[in-house]
């Protein structure tokens, strides 16, 4: 394209410097779009970090580590793409990053981490803040053991740094690495394939001698302490589970990976094995790119528990799940192993015990089978014999220390626990597993609680999402301005449910919908949040008035009114855990050096490099530099002749287009300026469809009725424009035949839209940045909140900070990213002159109404209002 | 978007794992770009010695001397070779190693090798552009 511009222009000598422009422009925006990236990545992280500064989510040193040393990279790569854009002119960013570097390495090393070096660690080794190393399900159990001082079966925990020795003494990160980049994100085949690949590398792999001799003698170890060892023709069985680490594996992934019961000690390795190699099963590689969580940050240890035996076993709850108002013990057990308690496969006897110890009920079932592990290994369905079958299968001894443990585990958990225990032939009652109860679960196997005496009932049944209580006062929620007041601790009431609302989840203590969906965006992320939620309730906003305190009872699908005392006991506690920690501490302070942002006015003479005082500020001031030298060079494209088209378009705008291929047809071109019918880039096109949009020109010369403070606004926008606002009305759109960069200014607005669109929905995006603007800062903050909530209205996703907002589409079919361009097109010419309207809060919602009505005569609009 | 230039792109691909190498280097060469490829750290510099490149691309983990000092040292016999580092498990402070030690940029895998072919296709442009600069210098 540009090869044959020069040669139509002949009149021009070339030089070997504009030969390059083309790739200089390209390079420019390859730099620049690293840049963004680099920008969004490094929010991400700064988000992240306050997340876990709440201090209610767990985290290890190895989360601090790996988080700090993304937001150096990020920072690091922002400023080399800043320096390449601008010609090696802000080097000096470097050193600044360099010296923050150095801040945050000083604290890290300062607790020096104590990478462990054992393969292997036995329970009474293990606590709860060991879960770098054991993984989560280990940690607890070494808790239970070490800290709370309850029986668990012997065992041992397969370590993480075992796991990296094995992959790494093996090659096996990079050979799987490898593997991996042959799958193609389109094709689940390929996912499929490379899983079955993976997998086989691994379980094929040797077991380093060190791990393998490890592990062996801890089972001998563990053989010897059992009665097993001692007696002949006796062999002793472990089951092996999973135990991950890593971003959400526990909470979202629980499950998927492999454990297997009744292992014999030959296939203790084989199994080892197995359970790692559960790490890349297809679904699990494919939840990974979903969530884009790298294979850096999972790690898995494995528990190797003795295997008990056990004559009767099954669930217990430390408060009745039936009825939570009922604070009492529930014991279900069956002959034989756990898993028939818990599947249904068997009723389970049911023991009711108060929490003094007596036991008030007992319902006996007849247990007619029961599960046991095979002398070979795995497990088998016997009959129970004849004369067990209607026996109590826990004696009055049993249920009594049963009980004593679930109180204890309450006690040093804080909150009501679902637990798995089993009773061994020698009369032990061990456990296997203590959790939080999740009383939405057996709320879905059992009636709701009966409804409490004494309170007005607002809403007898709504459906609900997810389970749990919330008090608060109530707060109306009808528009995003609400949102954006919501108080903190409130109950949010609105008419439908909204993915919306996610903006205050972390805010509202429970949620109430007149309508909703329990499949919906919203549920899902009220699931996520924990957030008590109940939808369809018809009559929400009706009967419960703005600020009354009510109580919602997510788990019956109620709300009453005032504080319900009954109810209490299952409020988020608002403790706070992680907060008393070291490594908490030292999330703080690095944080100091990452996250606060001092850089607030690129206006002030103190926006420079020396004045960076945190990764934060280094990547505000980038992004804000780096929009500067874009503009630069979209200015210097266009002093060039022949080097930008003018697009001549019968609509107020200096555009100026840059090929860098395909995006232009060659019919008909004039020497430097081409039409919109030229154009055959497909965001491009669609762009300048909205731009065009006939309803803006015929809005142009209407006459309009002024009321009063209308004309003061006529008279600004006809004055003329100031120095800096007639320098730069001139926006560039750099094309290919799917791509688009549309950048313009105007006066003080800087806005830049970035797309690709192709039959590829996957790589279909949308990105839009608006900045700044003459007006004051309040009306500049009200126009981007205006912007945003017609963005979101469209299904963008959206940013707001100050005078800017960075908003997203992507990943939808061709039609809809034309569609949605078009929008922006139309959005564009409205918000040139949304600033002077931004006289109240009020004129957000009106613009953004009209906006989305397709009304977008914004003088009527005034002279409406 | 068009290619780069018309210009072929020579292009040096360090890997030490022999399937993966020849299996990337033939997807590439079907690309249209001047491949070649070296197995390990220490044959990579002694291609070097002989014939000049304009991108790389260098495995970060491998046996002998390591990606990062083979990007060292490569910069240190022509500065004008743009290195891009690959790597699938390695921690990210080896990224900053790298950026630091003058990398165009650092692949995490998995990536598709279109991913690849537009990083190549910049850093190729990066070169010329620098190149310019320290033409215009002299």
């Amino acid at each position: 394209m540009f090869k044959k511009l020069f040669k139509r222009d002949k009149s021009q000598k070339k030089s070997p410097s504009e030969n390059s422009l083309p790739d200089l422009f390209r390079f420019k925006y390859s730099c620049f779009k690293m840049l963004l990236d680099s920008n969004s990545e490094f929010l991400n992280v700064i988000t992240d970090l306050e997340e876990k500064l709440c201090g209610e989510q767990v985290f290890g040193m190895s989360y601090v580590r790996t988080r700090s040393a993304k937001a150096v990279f990020h920072a690091l790569r922002m400023i080399k793409n800043l320096d390449d854009i601008s010609g090696h002119r802000y080097s000096r960013l470097f050193e600044v990053l360099e010296n923050i570097d150095l801040k945050i390495k000083e604290i890290l090393n300062r607790k020096k981490e104590v990478s462990i070096s054992e393969l292997i660690l036995p329970y009474s080794e293990i606590n709860a803040e060991m879960i770098d190393w054991v993984g989560g399900k280990n940690a607890n159990l070494g808790e239970i053991e070490s800290r709370i001082g309850l029986p668990i079966p012997e065992g041992f925990a397969i370590t993480t740094k075992a796991f990296e020795s094995f992959l790494f003494s093996t090659d096996l990160f990079d050979k799987v690495s490898k593997k991996k980049m042959e799958i193609d994100p389109d094709d689940p085949d390929t996912v499929k394939k490379i899983s079955d690949d993976i997998r086989e590398l691994i379980i094929s792999a040797d077991v380093p001698p060190a791990i393998e001799e490890a592990i062996m003698l801890a089972y001998a170890k563990l053989a010897d302490k059992t009665a097993y060892g001692k007696s002949p023709g006796t062999f002793m069985r472990v089951s092996m589970r999973s135990s991950a680490i890593g971003e959400d594996s526990e909470l979202s992934f629980a499950g998927q990976y492999l454990s297997k019961l009744n292992v014999p000690q030959e296939q203790l390795i084989t199994t080892y094995k197995e359970i790692l190699a559960s790490l890349y099963t297809p679904s699990a590689i494919a939840y990974r790119l979903n969530k884009g969580i790298r294979d850096e940050d999972i790690a898995m240890s494995v528990a190797c528990i003795q295997m008990v035996e056990s004559v009767a076993s099954g669930v217990m709850y430390s408060r009745n799940p039936l009825n939570i108002l009922e604070d009492n013990i529930i014991i279900t057990a069956v002959w034989g192993l756990g898993p028939y308690a818990v599947d249904g496969v068997i009723t389970p006897d049911v023991y009711t015990v108060g929490k003094d110890g007596r036991t008030l009920s007992s319902e006996i079932s007849r247990k007619t089978v029961q599960l046991i592990s095979k002398p070979e290994g795995g497990l088998t369905e016997i009959p129970v014999a004849d004369d067990l079958v209607e026996k109590p299968s826990l004696s009055a001894e049993n249920i009594a220390v049963l009980a004593g443990y679930a109180r204890k585990l309450e006690e040093h958990y804080g909150c009501p626990q679902d637990i798995e225990w089993a009773l061994d032939r020698n009369g032990t009652l061990f456990i296997l597993q203590s959790r939080p109860l999740r009383a939405e679960d057996a709320g879905k196997r059992y009636p709701a609680s009966p409804v409490l005496p004494g309170y007005p009932l607002l809403i007898e049944k709504g459906v609900t999402v997810s389970g749990g209580i919330g008090f608060g006062p109530a707060f109306h929620v009808s528009s995003e301005d609400d949102l954006l007041k919501f108080p903190d601790g409130a109950v949010l009431v609105a008419r439908h449910s909204s993915p919306k609302i996610a903006m205050v989840m972390k805010k509202t203590r429970a949620i109430i919908t007149d309508k909703g969906n329990i499949a919906g965006h919203m549920a899902t992320l009220a699931r996520e949040f924990a957030i008590p939620t109940i939808v369809s309730t018809d009559v929400a906003t009706s009967v419960i008035p703005a600020g009354m305190e009510v109580t919602v009872d997510a788990y019956s699908g109620r709300v009453y009114q005032g504080k319900v005392h009954e109810l209490e006991v299952f409020q988020k506690t608002g403790g706070f855990p992680m907060k008393e920690t070291p490594v908490y501490r030292i999330l703080r302070e690095i944080s100091d050096w990452i996250v606060p942002l001092y850089l607030l006015d690129p206006a002030s003479p103190d926006f420079a490099p020396s004045s960076c005082r945190t990764l934060h500020d280094i990547s505000r001031l980038v992004h804000e530099f780096s929009y500067t030298e874009m503009f630069k060079l979209s200015d210097f494209i266009s002093d060039k002749k022949g080097m930008a088209f003018k697009l001549k378009v019968n609509i107020p705008l200096d555009l100026y287009v840059i090929d860098l291929g395909s995006g232009v047809t060659e019919k008909n071109i004039n020497l430097n300026s081409i039409s919109p019918d030229n154009i055959t880039s497909v965001p491009l096109k669609a762009l300048l469809n909205g731009l065009m949009n006939r309803d803006f020109q015929q809005n142009q010369c209407r006459p309009v009725e002024f009321k009063g403070f209308l004309s003061v606004m006529r008279e600004q926008m006809l004055s003329p424009p100031s120095a800096a606002e007639r320098f730069g009305d001139r926006s560039y759109a750099i094309i290919s035949d799917k791509y688009l960069n549309f950048s313009s200014r105007v006066g003080y607005h800087y806005s830049v839209i970035d797309s690709y669109c192709s039959r590829t929905v996957n790589m279909n995006y949308i990105s839009f940045s608006f900045k700044g603007g003459a007006a004051d800062d309040i009306r500049k903050n009200r126009r981007v909140r205006a912007i945003a909530r017609i963005l979101q209205s469209l299904d963008f996703t959206t940013e707001v900070s100050g005078d800017r907002i960075n908003a997203r589409y992507q990943k939808h079919e061709l039609h809809l990213m034309e569609e949605k361009l078009d929008f922006v097109g139309r959005l564009l010419q409205f918000t040139r002159q949304m600033d002077m309207l931004m006289i109240n809060e009020a004129s957000i919602e009106i613009l953004a109404k009209n906006f989305l009505e397709g009304n977008y005569n914004l003088e009527k609009i005034i002279a409406c209002n | 978007m068009e290619k780069a230039d018309t210009q072929i792109i020579r292009l040096l691909l360090v890997d030490d794992e022999e399937d993966f190498r020849t299996t990337l280097a033939n997807r590439l060469k079907r690309r249209n770009l001047d491949v070649t490829d070296a197995g390990s750290g220490e044959e990579a510099i002694e291609i070097i010695g002989k014939k000049s490149f304009d991108v790389a691309i260098i495995d970060i983990k491998m046996p002998g001397i390591d990606g990062i000092e083979t990007l060292k040292r490569v910069k240190k016999i022509d500065p004008h070779i743009e290195v891009i580092l690959l790597t699938g498990h390695a921690s990210i402070e080896a990224g900053i190693e790298g950026i630091k030690s003058g990398a165009y940029d650092y692949v995490i895998k998995p990536c598709t090798v279109n991913d690849l072919m537009v990083k190549v296709e910049d850093a190729f442009r990066r070169g010329m552009i620098e190149k310019g600069h320290a033409q215009g210098k002299e």
